[in-house]
């Protein structure tokens, strides 16, 4: 079966991006990502970020049909319409080529916070002698897709907002630590004081993670712990 | 496309988004159409500085369909920027995460019942 893949372009250098369409001959249990590599066959000059296939590295996270998805285990025959697939790049991140963007925004977000991991809650395998220590930094279930940050129509138009990954990050490590200096950061203007609660992070997160959900969590914990304050 | 009318854009982007999604973007159009509703209201009600005469003449324009038409928007917003609110500050103050969905399909349910109770009785009763 024939498929239009219809690609977003940009790179560095253009004025304006534009879309390409590509013809690529697949069964409709093929994913999107095996379909942009068929493209990429044909035009090497077409550029975007993968690596596990199975969704688990996040790599691949790409505006597909309109809808913020892993193009690994998203099938061209569940999103198509018709025979036509579009696919963008995330959105809230600079593009640096095609479909590849920039995630920084979101690692400084993240780098921000302090976590707890589970190795360090159970006696810090970083502190094991004769082992090289190991400074966590992996967001328990994140697959740190940035699939959120793009979803989320505060990360979209605010670009100082920490963002749901890193603030769902930051939840987490206050319900394993109860330790409220190790996330201060997300407790300012651009922490979780600047969620509308729109929860199309958590709708979209390919994990479950649910961030949209915890920021909450972390939000009515810091308005108790406030409200206790002020009352004395 | 950047700043304000950037925003505007990127919040009402509701294609293929979910139903959480597209309440935070009616609370915000309904937010702006009634901020903007005050100010053409207060600029209206300043009128009678001008006299009677241009009050009474500007209140004669919203007599009529038109009006209405506009009443009923004005209802129809003011009941769920409402409805979705309370929902809003309710899960926003990390309360009832668990029945988040319920509580939007119970401010939807309330929102429009309420829009159209107050609907049927401007157009049957005054």
């Amino acid at each position: 079966m024939k498929w239009r893949l219809i690609v977003r372009r940009w790179k560095e250098g253009w004025r304006e991006p534009r879309y390409e369409e590509y013809l690529v001959d697949a069964d409709p249990d093929t994913s999107v990502l095996d379909a942009l590599e068929k493209a990429w066959l044909g035009d090497r000059t077409l550029v975007f970020e993968h690596a596990c296939h199975h969704g688990v590295c996040g790599a691949c996270g790409m505006v597909i049909n309109g809808v913020e998805r892993l193009a690994c285990i998203t099938r061209l025959g569940d999103v198509a319409v018709g025979n036509t697939v579009v696919v963008e790049p995330l959105r809230g991140f600079p593009v640096i080529s095609d479909l590849a963007v920039d995630k920084s925004r979101m690692f400084r977000a993240t780098a921000r916070i302090n976590p707890v991991t589970l190795e360090a809650a159970e006696g810090g395998v970083g502190e094991a002698p004769g082992r090289a220590a190991v400074r966590p930094e992996k967001l328990l279930d994140c697959l740190e897709c940035g699939i959120c940050y793009s979803a989320c129509p505060i990360s979209r138009t605010m670009g100082e907002y920490m963002g749901p990954a890193a603030l769902a990050l930051a939840s987490k490590t206050l319900e394993a630590s109860g330790d409220w200096a190790r996330v201060e950061a997300a407790l300012g203007r651009f922490g979780v004081w600047s969620c509308h609660a729109a929860f199309e992070c958590s709708v979209r997160c390919p994990a479950g993670f649910d961030p949209g959900g915890l920021i909450m969590v972390l939000r009515g914990k810091a308005l108790r712990r406030q409200l206790r304050g002020g009352l004395g | 496309m950047s700043g304000v009318v950037g925003a505007l854009v990127e919040w009402m982007r509701v294609r293929g988004r979910s139903l959480e999604y597209f309440s935070f973007a009616v609370r915000r159009a309904t937010g702006i159409f009634l901020a903007a509703y005050l100010l053409a209201h207060m600029v209206d009600i300043s009128t009678i500085l001008l006299g009677r005469g241009v009050y009474e003449a500007l209140l004669d324009v919203f007599h009529g369909p038109i009006g209405l038409a506009f009443d009923v928007i004005l209802v129809f917003s003011l009941s769920l920027h409402g409805a979705l609110g309370i929902y809003s500050a309710v899960v926003e103050a990390g309360l009832c995460l668990k029945y988040r969905r319920a509580l939007l399909a119970a401010a939807w349910i309330g929102g429009l019942a309420g829009a159209a109770l107050i609907v049927w009785v401007i157009l049957n009763v005054w």
